[in-house]
């Protein structure tokens, strides 16, 4: 019983840092306001001849609490609290997106069976065999110029835009491998046997009698998709494929924080430490609630 | 992970106070050039290096793999270094780390012999005993082969200008068809006797020995001539030989004992090979040659030490001796597009409001790189200092929004952040626009390119006016397709008789004309605003020795490197 | 048999989307390769001789279509399979991707070992007592492990064990048969950041499968016959949680092979995934269609191999 109640509280504690963080990345705006610096800011005259930031720990202040960027001066916080609001921003429709296409996929691939579900099969393979980072440099261009003209400043929300898609477009495997395996295993059962005896639809089975009996399967296919996105976001923007500036974002910081791990430690510290909490969080948010609703033995 | 999160956070409360020491600026270095006039000095062996011993093996790091080894298709900075090795030429500077530089002859017995005396009919009398690896002696016909095949476009890659002079074209491919008959020679070109090789020209081309001192004069041997393959293992003929390589590992130089040390005015042959490591980012390679363990004690960074570190080494006193730091003649400029941008006002203003301080501050200081004010960089002979549009308030009233292209690569993105916030303070309204890193020269180097301003970088191959400001500004070489090398798309008539003028006259005269030149394309046209000259920054090990930053390229020197025990 | 053919058809024609897919991907960009081989000064002529040396003047699909050819049946001096020179040199795809491929799978299958086991180990040390400290403790281990990229991980221990106290040898790469000594000194580090960050996946399946085959109703018998503990999680929890914790594993190898490009940047290794990065920044159609679809290659066999794993593990597959 106390086992239970512990990893109750850890759930509500995980809970309760997922709602903090979504907090802060909606009130970024408000809190640089407040804070009384923006994410472009940039205070040079903070720095050194070699850009590095003047003071203790990479320039920690009462005016700039974490410090500032090397080279450009820009205050680490606001970076960090604007980077969680790219990150969330990024992960979150594409969750979405990959649990709607995989939940359809899926049940069509398990109610039709046949050729269809060898076919959808068949595009889930192609869609694990392709790799996303080739699809991510492949796609952002053409889509860029498609969308902007030559001279026109291409917004930060339209290359997340692409990473939604993208994520979206490859991330359905999971999802549907549930969903499809659930409805299956619907289709034996007797009150689907009868709504077909009785002469139901494809359409009215999937609505009536399939849909409402998929919600555990889906959430526990979708429940680990937010920190996956989140990391898998971070990594191509490590790569230097997400996200540009001047939009902050937490993986390009990281990325261009590790040289400085000797010489400005808490430039790496404060936004790999924001990146980790990010996704532990939402990790231990998504093992439990897949614990919950996992139809299958195991995971 | 906790102990290490321990340690970092320990680490991280260290203390940058205001007011502490600021780097010192290197000085200046101004190159003296000469063409050398006494064959005695092209002739080997060249002067001993103090302290240096033979054996050892010096590693060179850098991150991405070198590319070419061919002769004619080498053009990288890495390229043009390590090829010294191997690739003897026609010409050569003799350097000695500081500026004083002296252009000799390498294969050839002087750095070559104006015929006529107008600059049209250059001679070259290749040196005895000069050898390829194999053993065979390397004629004039070797050479000459060389340059037929440079005219092959599928072995394109290296410079262009042997090419373009003595076809008198630019599509120098339609001159010569070296696919056709790879016994001809291009047009021009002669070699009356195995030892004589002459090179004429439709027009005067006083720079020849300097153009002839880039690896793309190397002799090639026919027979060995594999085409595009003859990249993996070129005939050498300098001290060292290619031993094989590792894929995009590693590249092994050992040393090529039918090189005679009394043919070679430049060479040394002291270390017994040379491994080139590709793989570890400039961060991997600054630590490790700081930690100098095993065969990381005799090795050197060419990727130099990057920005993130350069507070930890300099403030090591200890790491001061081992620190090689000069200025190089890299240019960077934020190029106006002068045929979106019309107003010399404009261009002006944008002169006068550029903050070069926080740019230079964003790029990692003043060890990177060092502000400028002139077209021409400091290491060109008879270069000198002006600002004609100090920093002041300006009026940016006619304008307009300004777009700025930049690559989307890591320091793309920082320089062209800083570079428009400095100019927003200034009053102008910038719109950054990002281009695929992989794109992005080519994409400038339309004459129609929808942007107006752009960062764009030069380095000059000889330390002439010649190889910057003909090349950048000559308004003559534009055409539909692109343009001569500058972005700016400047094509100003008046200047055209200036370009003329200056190239015919005699090389030691041309210095302080193309100075002033400079400055007066700064003052009339401002078609673009220079920004900084790169300063090269790197890290050895503490058993190599020998090493200097070359004043051509400020590139690392390598032939005089040893090892000690 | 049958299966497995049919299973091998499929994996074909995978493969063959997967090559018309990265086809289309790289033309959906108005883009000419011609214009990058072109030296300084081009002109429409030279573009036009360039186009037509290397087929770049063909509509897409014959392009792609002679690709296939080449493939298939090999051309002049490039014996079958023909992947084609590299655009950016000339280099024989085959040449870089030979350069590559040992890289990639001397970084990949030890550190599989590596991470299996140890992910495996600690999973079902944490099953066999539930609740234990043991048992939390691996929980939040490898919660915090599935949080902690690995760029952050290899960093932090570069600095550590090469830069700072030396126990290390800086990471890089020697082939095997030329000193196994050194090819494993330089491996050793992404071995381990590779696990570090691998391995808690497998800790939190092989807790959750041994956890529900311990809890099941005949191993509870065969401990009441008077079987050990061990004897227990040996003949039956890990026989038993066997074939979810191979298709893991099967899966994750494959898609490593197929280019580990995080891990490689960190530790400046050039295989397989920073020679797609490359080639895809570079424009080099032949060596991103070569580097990929010998990538998928890789996960289209894991993906063969865990069906027939899964036939032998589980007989009503079959």
């Amino acid at each position: 019983m106390s086992f239970r109640l512990r990893r109750f509280r850890s759930v509500l504690a995980a809970a309760a840092g997922a709602l903090l963080l979504t907090l802060v990345a909606a009130a970024a705006p408000l809190i640089a306001a407040i804070y009384g610096a923006g994410p472009q800011d940039t205070f040079a005259d903070d720095l050194d001849a070699y850009g590095m930031p003047y003071g203790i720990a990479g320039g920690v202040s009462t005016v700039h609490w974490l410090g500032l960027e090397p080279g450009l001066g820009r205050d680490l916080m606001i970076q960090i609290v604007y980077g969680l609001r790219t990150s969330l921003t990024v992960a979150a429709p594409a969750v979405l997106l990959a649990t709607a296409l995989g939940t359809v996929i899926g049940a069509v691939a398990g109610l039709l069976g046949g050729w269809v579900d060898a076919l959808l099969t068949w595009l889930t393979d192609v869609a694990i065999a392709l790799p996303l980072l080739l699809c991510a440099i492949a796609v952002i261009r053409p889509l860029e110029l498609a969308f902007y003209g030559p001279r026109d400043a291409v917004p930060g929300t339209f290359r997340m835009t692409v990473l939604i898609g993208l994520f979206g477009a490859l991330g359905w495997t999971g999802v549907a491998r549930l969903v499809r395996g659930q409805v299956r295993a619907l289709r034996e059962r007797e009150f689907v046997t009868a709504a077909v005896a009785l002469g139901a639809g494809p359409g009215r089975i999937l609505g009536r009698e399939v849909l409402p009996h998929l919600g555990p399967p889906i959430t526990a296919g979708a429940a680990l998709l937010l920190p996956t996105f989140t990391s898998a976001g971070a990594a191509l923007s490590f790569l230097g494929l997400g996200v540009l500036e001047p939009t902050p974002d937490l993986g390009r910081t990281i990325q261009r924080s590790l040289g400085y791990l000797q010489t400005d430690p808490a430039y790496v510290i404060f936004p790999g430490l924001a990146l980790v909490l990010l996704v532990f969080v939402f990790t231990v948010l998504g093992e439990s609630v897949r614990r919950a609703f996992d139809p299958g033995p195991g995971r | 992970m906790a102990f290490a999160l321990v340690l970092a956070a320990c680490a991280a409360c260290t203390d940058n106070p205001r007011g502490g020491a600021s780097p010192e600026e290197d000085p200046v270095r101004q190159p003296t050039g000469v063409i050398a006039t006494d064959p005695a000095a092209s002739r080997g062996p060249a002067p001993e290096t103090a302290g240096a011993v033979p054996g050892g093996t010096v590693t060179v790091f850098r991150q991405t793999a070198l590319a070419r080894l061919d002769p004619q298709r080498i053009y990288s900075f890495m390229g043009l270094s390590i090829s010294q090795l191997y690739a003897r030429r026609l010409t050569t500077f003799a350097d000695d780390g500081s500026g004083k530089l002296t252009l000799v002859g390498d294969l050839a017995e002087t750095p070559g012999t104006d015929v006529n005396g107008d600059c049209r009919t250059w001679e070259f009398r290749i040196k005895e005993n000069v050898r390829f690896e194999t053993g065979a002696p390397v004629t004039a016909r070797d050479i000459a082969y060389g340059i037929a095949r440079s005219f092959d476009l599928t072995l394109a890659g290296g410079p262009t200008y042997l090419q373009e002079w003595l076809s008198g074209t630019p599509q120098y491919d339609k001159a010569f068809d070296f696919e056709k008959d790879k016994a001809a020679l291009p047009p021009g070109v002669e070699v009356p006797d195995d030892r004589t090789l002459r090179l004429r020209f439709p027009k005067a081309q006083c720079d020849l020995p300097f153009a002839a001192a880039l690896p793309a004069t190397a002799p090639v041997p026919a027979a060995a001539d594999t085409g595009l393959d003859y990249d993996r293992a070129p005939v050498a003929t300098g001290p060292y030989k290619i031993e094989g390589r590792t894929g995009d590992t590693e590249l092994r130089l050992v040393r090529n004992p039918q090189w005679d040390p009394a043919t070679d005015a430049t060479r040394h042959q002291y270390p017994d090979r040379f491994t080139l490591a590709f793989g570890a980012d400039p961060v991997a390679q600054t630590n490790r040659i700081m930690a100098a363990q095993g065969p990381d004690a005799s090795a050197v960074s060419f990727d130099g030490v990057p920005p993130s570190l350069l507070s930890r080494v300099t403030g090591d006193p200890a790491l001061d001796p081992r620190m090689l730091r000069s200025q190089t003649p890299r240019l960077t400029m934020l190029s106006i597009n002068t045929r979106r941008v019309t107003d010399l006002s404009v261009r002006a203003a944008l002169n006068r409001a550029v903050d070069r301080e926080s740019l230079v501050k964003a790029l990692g200081g003043a060890a990177v790189a060092r502000p400028l004010t002139t077209l021409l960089p400091p290491s060109t002979i008879g270069w000198h200092a002006y600002d004609a549009y100090p920093k002041s308030a300006v009026d940016v009233a006619g304008a307009g929004e300004l777009v700025l292209a930049h690559a989307d690569d890591a320091e793309g993105q920082l320089a062209a952040t800083s570079l428009a916030t400095g100019l927003r303070a200034a009053g102008f309204t910038i719109t950054t626009k990002a281009v695929p890193a992989d794109n992005y020269l080519p994409e400038i180097q339309k004459a129609d390119n929808p942007w107006d301003l752009y960062l764009d970088s030069w380095a000059p191959d000889w330390p002439s006016g010649a190889a910057v400001l003909p090349a950048l500004y000559d308004g003559r070489s534009i055409n539909a397709e692109g343009g001569n090398n500058g972005t700016s798309y400047l094509d100003a008539r008046p200047l055209d008789a200036e370009f003329d003028r200056i190239q015919a006259l005699p090389i030691d005269e041309q210095s302080p004309q193309w100075a002033a030149l400079d400055e007066k394309i700064m003052r009339e046209y401002a078609p673009v605003v220079p920004l900084y000259t790169e300063l090269t920054c790197t890290i050895r090990g503490p058993s190599v020795g020998g090493l200097f930053v070359d004043s051509v390229f400020g590139s690392l020197a390598f032939v005089n490197a040893f090892v000690t025990p | 048999m049958r299966r497995l053919l049919s299973r091998v058809a499929v994996g074909l024609l995978t493969l063959a989307a997967v090559s018309v897919l990265t086809f289309l991907l790289f033309f959906a960009v108005p883009r000419d390769p011609a214009a990058a081989m072109c030296a300084k000064s081009c002109d429409s002529a030279r573009l036009e001789r360039i186009r037509a040396e290397w087929g770049l003047s063909d509509p897409v699909p014959v392009q792609y279509l002679s690709f296939v050819g080449r493939l298939v049946t090999g051309a002049d001096g490039c014996p079958a399979p023909c992947l084609g020179r590299s655009y950016a040199g000339g280099e024989p795809v085959s040449d870089v991707l030979a350069h590559a491929l040992p890289i990639t799978v001397s970084v990949v299958v030890p550190a599989a070992v590596l991470w299996m086991t140890c992910g495996v180990l600690l999973g079902t040390l944490a099953a066999a007592r539930p609740g234990s400290l043991t048992d939390r403790l691996v929980g939040a281990l490898s919660l915090a492990g599935l949080a902690l990229p690995l760029y952050l991980v290899g960093a932090v221990l570069l600095l550590i064990l090469v830069y700072g106290t030396g126990t290390l040898p800086p990471p890089g790469w020697t082939p095997l048969t030329d000193d196994p000594g050194r090819w494993a000194g330089g491996l050793l580090l992404p071995w381990v950041a590779l696990a570090t960050t691998l391995a808690p996946g497998y800790t939190r399946l092989a807790r959750a499968q041994v956890g529900d085959v311990l809890s099941a109703d005949f191993v509870r018998t065969a401990a009441a016959k008077g079987l050990t503990g061990r004897a227990v999680v040996g003949r039956h929890a890990l026989r038993a949680s066997a074939g979810p914790l191979a298709t893991l594993g099967a899966l994750d190898v494959g898609a490593a092979l197929g280019g580990t490009v995080i891990t490689e940047t960190t530790f400046g290794l050039n295989g397989l995934g920073r020679t797609v990065i490359a080639a895809v920044r570079a424009d080099d159609l032949p060596v991103m269609l070569g580097a990929v679809l010998l990538g998928a290659v890789f996960v289209i066999g894991a993906n063969t191999i865990v069906d027939g794993l899964q036939a032998v593990i589980d007989p009503r597959l079959r």
